[in-house]
């Protein structure tokens, strides 16, 4: 391997100041968009595009994938402190990182988040390179057979996202999956649960979605209940350095999850069909599985908070391969990033590796360094937004209840996204007070739509067959595998699975 | 310690409030100029974009807009983007636009097939637009994956061989446009829809899919590296590539792939809503026409990859209206093909 390229590449990036400036320039801006709920990365760089507009294609390019690199890093905070994940990657955090807010180990559960975003981030971009060399039949690989086998995986991880009821956490998971047929129907082009309205053709919004299912119902809650998010008193609580430094030692505690966690959310953001958002419920799921207490998932266990925020920041970096490399992009964010390279004047394409590795070099290397930089910048911030789970509800549900209705109009500029909202949030708001999990909702919208367009299309290349097809036939194994294993281990004495917990 | 929260979650506030009425969505960029007794002086531009920022039709938007306002001696150009519908949202929006000349917008001609079967939704009709002209084509093209079991025109025509072919969602130009040739060479092809953008493009390298029609330039990078080749080509020219005319031996046949050749040639649009006054949209077509010619223009547009081939006003609005006047035949292809299974 000629190391030369890669060298020079992280020279591009490091030793000219104006590209390591527009790096430094884009992370607390990717933050930024990361922690307003409803913003995010994809919604970042559509508004950055202007920003970059005609600007130098490799600064532009290294802004951007700076930008989108770090979202997560900022999206964590208010899934931990408020329970208001910004996108549906990071609702997987809310699940335990809302509970540790409520014991007052906010500063725990951020540091916790921003140690495995930091380290997700820079061993997604290691295991990047280290793929690099069979990239293509590694992601050629896959095909819709095993993309529909991939979504049936996530969608069977309803039973352990579903608390202590699975029939609660079946039927609000199908009714996820039945929110996702809202839109044209991709085989027929008839409209389907669309009742005539326009808005509804390109299925729901998934961020009003994320937002009405969590957002809403915690800000009642709060309002009803009054007080502060933080259950615990000021003083038992760990919001200052103290907590973020345990926090940042728990994700060194649990290396093996989060280098496992690392690779399985690069691995599967690589894949362009599955998108990033499973991603980060994949790698939960895995570590409820992989845990010799699955029971205290949900309570507020701290590598509930590591696996997904491992996964989110690795994502980011597997997603760019297939963006890159043959202009498919694995996540809705990159598909924003792949218009706007092509608008920089970076044709992604089969080409790249023939002719735009330097490029290829240079982004991988602005992803890494940005992971890092994020890191740094926030542990300056962190301690300060751990006092923000002690702030009384009624100065802080306006804040976050603009916030949100903003960020549900702003993906579409549609109106009627805010009805949506309303009207979900308060189905939402009734499920949190009857203990229905929430989960297994965000599981199924995110996967629906996955499974059955590529449920269609290997049906229509192969028939049945596709279930033949070798890559099915290990991922059949691998469902039934991850059943029998997660029966045999919730029915061993005193084990119950995960109570019901997304409070 | 409460106090400096609020004013820290008030001050995010303000800037997430500043972000959206400025946001990516509603861009400003200076532009100088502004004459008296213009309608355009000491106005912005607002120009409608019907897809999110980033890609083709919001570059194009970006850069015209840019010197067309310049041109106009207006302030600024606010590009709107409004995504939607497959262009359809965003298309209504423009139609209802006040026609005071200081909107426009730019969307896929493609539409003009969802008009010709009479989609509900559209809320425009597309031959009522005030044109302004067209600042590129996109030719069409018939890829053929190096695997593929045939490899040129004539032996795919001859197929006993049932024929594997990508296309978009449903319902979308380009699987309507996939439909159509297929029909009009009476082909042996199965059409698998729902890949988007470059998918199909993977489908052939894992050799599920033999090929895919759709616009040449985004194809280009696959075939420059030797994974497909064209076959067809149909409104542009593509060196050693044959027209698709070249095999049509029906009336049928012609039309289909003269209305392809309308829609290809129609390519990067821009419009004003419907009764805009005649002199000014004059003065827009003159502006886009000095736009077009402008040899700064040329060189940003060749530097971002975005080929200029113009066409202006009247001409655009007669490709429009030719494209629109099909016989119930074709229409009937169209409906079917959006229809069938």
């Amino acid at each position: 391997m000629d190391f030369e390229p890669i060298i020079q590449a992280l020279l591009n990036v490091i030793a000219s100041p104006y590209n390591m400036g527009m790096l430094l320039l884009a992370v607390p801006i990717g933050m930024f968009f990361g922690a307003i709920p409803g913003l995010g990365g994809k919604l970042g760089i559509v508004m950055m595009i202007p920003f970059v507009f005609g600007m130098d294609p490799i600064a532009g390019a290294i802004f951007l994938i700076a930008m989108h690199a770090v979202v997560h890093t900022g999206g964590s905070v208010p899934s931990i402190l408020f329970g208001v994940p910004g996108t549906g990657a990071d609702a997987a955090t809310v699940v335990d990182g809302l509970p540790m807010t409520r014991k007052g180990e906010a500063g725990r559960a951020m540091g916790a988040s921003l140690g495995a975003s930091g380290i997700g981030g820079v061993i997604g971009g290691l295991f990047l390179i280290a793929i690099l060399p069979v990239l293509r039949p590694v992601i050629l690989a896959f095909s819709p057979a095993e993309f529909f086998m991939l979504a049936i995986f996530g969608i069977t991880f309803i039973a352990m996202l579903s608390g202590n009821s699975l029939v609660k956490g079946l039927l609000v998971g199908f009714f996820g999956l039945m929110l996702s047929f809202v839109s044209l129907d991709p085989n027929t082009g008839a409209e389907r649960y669309t009742f005539g309205l326009l808005f509804l053709w390109d299925g729901m919004d998934i961020i009003t979605v994320i937002l009405a299912m969590f957002a809403i119902p915690e800000m009642i809650a709060l309002g009803v209940e009054g007080g502060s998010m933080s259950l615990a008193g000021k003083q038992k609580g760990t919001a200052g350095y103290k907590g973020v430094f345990t926090g940042l030692f728990d994700v060194f505690r649990h290396w093996g999850l989060t280098i496992r966690t690392s690779i399985m959310g690069a691995f599967i953001g690589m894949i362009p069909g599955l998108g990033g958002d499973a991603a980060t419920w994949i790698c939960y799921g895995h570590a409820i599985q992989s845990s010799k207490n699955p029971e205290k998932f949900g309570k507020g266990a701290v590598e509930g908070v590591i696996a997904p925020e491992t996964a989110n920041n690795s994502k980011e970096g597997g997603s760019l391969l297939p963006t890159l490399f043959f202009a498919v992009p694995g996540s809705s964010g990159m598909a924003i990033l792949l218009g706007a390279f092509v608008m920089l004047g970076i044709q992604p394409g089969p080409a790249m590796a023939l002719t735009g590795m330097d490029i290829v070099w240079t982004l991988i290397w602005a992803l890494m360094i940005a992971n890092v930089v994020a890191v740094i910048f926030f542990i300056a911030f962190v301690p300060m937004l751990g006092y923000l789970s002690y702030v009384r509800g009624s100065l802080l549900i306006p804040f976050v209840l603009a916030l949100t209705f903003l960020g549900a109009f702003l993906g579409h500029r549609s109106w009627e996204n805010l009805i949506v909202l309303f009207v979900l949030g308060m189905f939402a708001y009734f499920l949190k007070k009857y203990g229905w999990p929430r989960p297994p909702f965000v599981i199924g919208i995110i996967l629906g739509p996955i499974a059955e367009d590529s449920y269609h299309k290997a049906y229509q290349l192969w028939g049945y067959e596709f279930l033949l097809r070798p890559g099915a036939l290990i991922m059949i194994a691998l469902i039934i595998g991850s059943i029998g294993f997660y029966i045999w281990k919730s029915t061993r004495p005193k084990i119950e699975g995960v109570e019901e917990h997304v409070g | 310690m409460l106090k400096k929260i609020s004013i820290f979650l008030m001050f995010t506030i303000l800037v997430g409030c500043t972000q959206s009425s400025n946001d990516g969505n509603s861009n400003q960029e200076t532009a100088t100029g502004g004459s008296s007794g213009n309608i355009f002086a000491g106005n912005n531009l607002n120009y409608i974009v019907t897809t999110n920022a980033g890609g083709g039709y919001d570059a194009y938007a970006r850069l015209i807009g840019r010197y067309l306002v310049e041109k106009l001696g207006g302030d600024n150009v606010v590009i709107n983007n409004v995504p939607g519908g497959g262009h359809i949202v965003g298309t209504n929006t423009l139609w209802k636009s006040k026609p005071d000349g200081l909107t426009i917008g730019t969307f896929n001609a493609g539409l003009i097939y969802n008009q010709l079967i009479g989609v509900k939704t559209l809320q425009f009709d597309i031959g009522k637009f005030s044109w302004i002209g067209k600042a590129a084509g996109e030719a069409r093209s018939l890829v053929i994956s190096e695997d593929c079991p045939v490899q040129s025109m004539e032996e795919l025509i001859a197929s006993n061989e049932t024929i594997k072919l990508a296309a978009a969602g449903v319902g979308s130009a380009s699987y309507i446009d996939t439909k159509l040739i297929a029909e009009a060479f009476d082909l042996n092809v199965e059409i698998i829809p729902g890949f988007e953008g470059n998918e199909g493009e993977m489908s052939m390298m894992r050799g599920e899919v033999c090929g895919q029609f759709g616009t040449t330039s985004s194809v280009q990078p696959f075939v420059d590296s030797g994974y497909g080749h064209f076959i067809i080509t149909i409104g542009g020219d593509v060196e050693g590539v044959p027209n698709a005319l070249e095999f049509t031996t029906t009336d049928k046949a012609r039309r289909i792939v003269n209305l392809i050749g309308a829609l290809s040639e129609l390519g990067r649009v821009s419009a004003a809503p419907p009764g805009t006054n005649p002199e000014v949209v004059e003065r827009l077509r003159e502006a886009y026409y000095n736009t077009m010619n402008d040899p700064d223009f040329l060189a940003e547009a060749e530097k971002m990859n975005l080929p200029i081939d113009a066409a202006y006003g009247d001409e655009v609005t007669q490709l429009v209206l030719d494209a629109l006047d099909q016989p119930a035949e074709t229409i009937q292809i169209i409906a079917d093909s959006i229809s069938a299974e």
